[in-house]
């Protein structure tokens, strides 16, 4: 469970990102995590109230979208998904390939007046 | 009813560290100072391998320790007692360093003279391996008895290292450690990764290790 204290900086910048905009009211923010990110969208949850508590987000609502991850084959360049095909390429089995998406932990956007 | 509307934002959680580890990156090339960033699990033998590494180049160049904890200063007493400078840092319960923090730790340091700062990061494999530090290099420790699965279960961190100490090789007897197999999930990972097995207690390996660091800060220097 290390994702508090980078949810509490998400907080931050994005109260920052409020005050520059002269937003009042935030809504929901969304966040877009990546399948191989190191953070995990059930703790990111569970830990968001305590994040928020006493500031400009406290009453929002977060919506998490995850992203797929996606590897290229060093051999045959095809593009799959590493965690459903367990890092083996699925078209020549070859089992070497560059990580091209899903470590992104990303703020998406916010719904605010 | 309130005008709610959609404010995109589409920034990446760790844009504002990155670019504050790519000033801090380009000021110690300025001022010619090699921070190395090592990490690795709790336990893996960084403080041991750190004094180590005094040993071995602590005559050639000067050395500045950066010891990052959750909370206590064990680590930093022991550097200290080898003449190093050496700095505590407290993370406040986070698990990892980001470039800020590191800067702070620097500044307290002092950079003035130093040729190569070490910094311990905390012990973890994971987020450490998220937030970069403005390090010039990343290294990490894999010690023994963790066994040769260790990249399968966290790939990041295998896979922006720039080199892997296998460490505590002495005590390969007692464990099914497999060397090939090892190699084989990091190259996997990072082809590009230097692979060197030490030995912290022994000193077997250090040789190796303090080769390649002795060569990486002389291009740090020259490249400026």
């Amino acid at each position: 469970m290390h994702e508090l204290g980078v949810v509490i900086d998400i907080v931050k910048k994005v109260e920052n990102i409020a005050r520059a905009n002269s937003l009042t009211t935030i809504d929901t923010l969304v966040l877009q995590i990546g399948e191989l990110s190191s953070m995990i969208p059930r703790y990111v949850e569970s830990c968001y109230p305590a994040a928020v508590d006493g500031t400009m987000l406290e009453a929002t609502n977060l919506r998490i979208e995850i992203l797929p991850a996606a590897a290229r084959c060093r051999k045959c360049s095809s593009v799959f998904n590493p965690l459903k095909h367990e890092d083996c390429c699925p078209h020549c089995s070859a089992k070497e390939a560059d990580i091209t998406a899903g470590r992104e932990f990303m703020i998406k956007e916010i719904i605010a007046c | 009813m309130k005008d709610f509307k959609v404010i995109e934002i589409k920034k990446s959680v760790y844009e504002s560290n990155d670019k504050e580890a790519e000033s801090l990156r380009q000021e110690l090339k300025d001022q010619e100072l090699f921070l190395l960033n090592l990490m690795s699990s709790p336990g893996s033998g960084k403080t041991s391998t750190v004094l180590r590494t005094i040993e071995a180049l602590g005559e050639e160049m000067r050395i500045g320790v950066l010891e990052a904890d959750l909370d206590s200063s064990v680590d930093a007493g022991t550097v200290a007692e080898t003449g190093t400078k050496v700095i505590q840092l407290h993370s406040g319960g986070m698990c990892h360093l980001d470039a800020l923090m590191t800067r702070e730790g620097i500044e307290a340091l002092g950079t003035e003279g130093l040729d190569l700062a070490i910094l311990e990061n905390i012990g973890n494999l994971i987020c450490t391996a998220e937030y970069d530090t403005g390090a010039a290099k990343n290294a990490m420790i894999l010690s023994v008895p963790e066994g040769h699965d260790k990249p399968l279960k966290y790939p990041i961190m295998f896979s922006m290292v720039d080199v892997l100490l296998v460490n505590k090789i002495d005590a390969m007897d007692f464990f099914d450690f497999d060397m090939s197999k090892l190699t084989e999930y990091v190259t996997r990972l990072n082809k590009d990764i230097k692979i060197i097995p030490i030995s912290a207690k022994t000193g077997e390996g250090i040789d190796q290790w303090a080769d390649w660091l002795r060569n990486e800060v002389k291009n740090w220097k020259q490249n400026k």
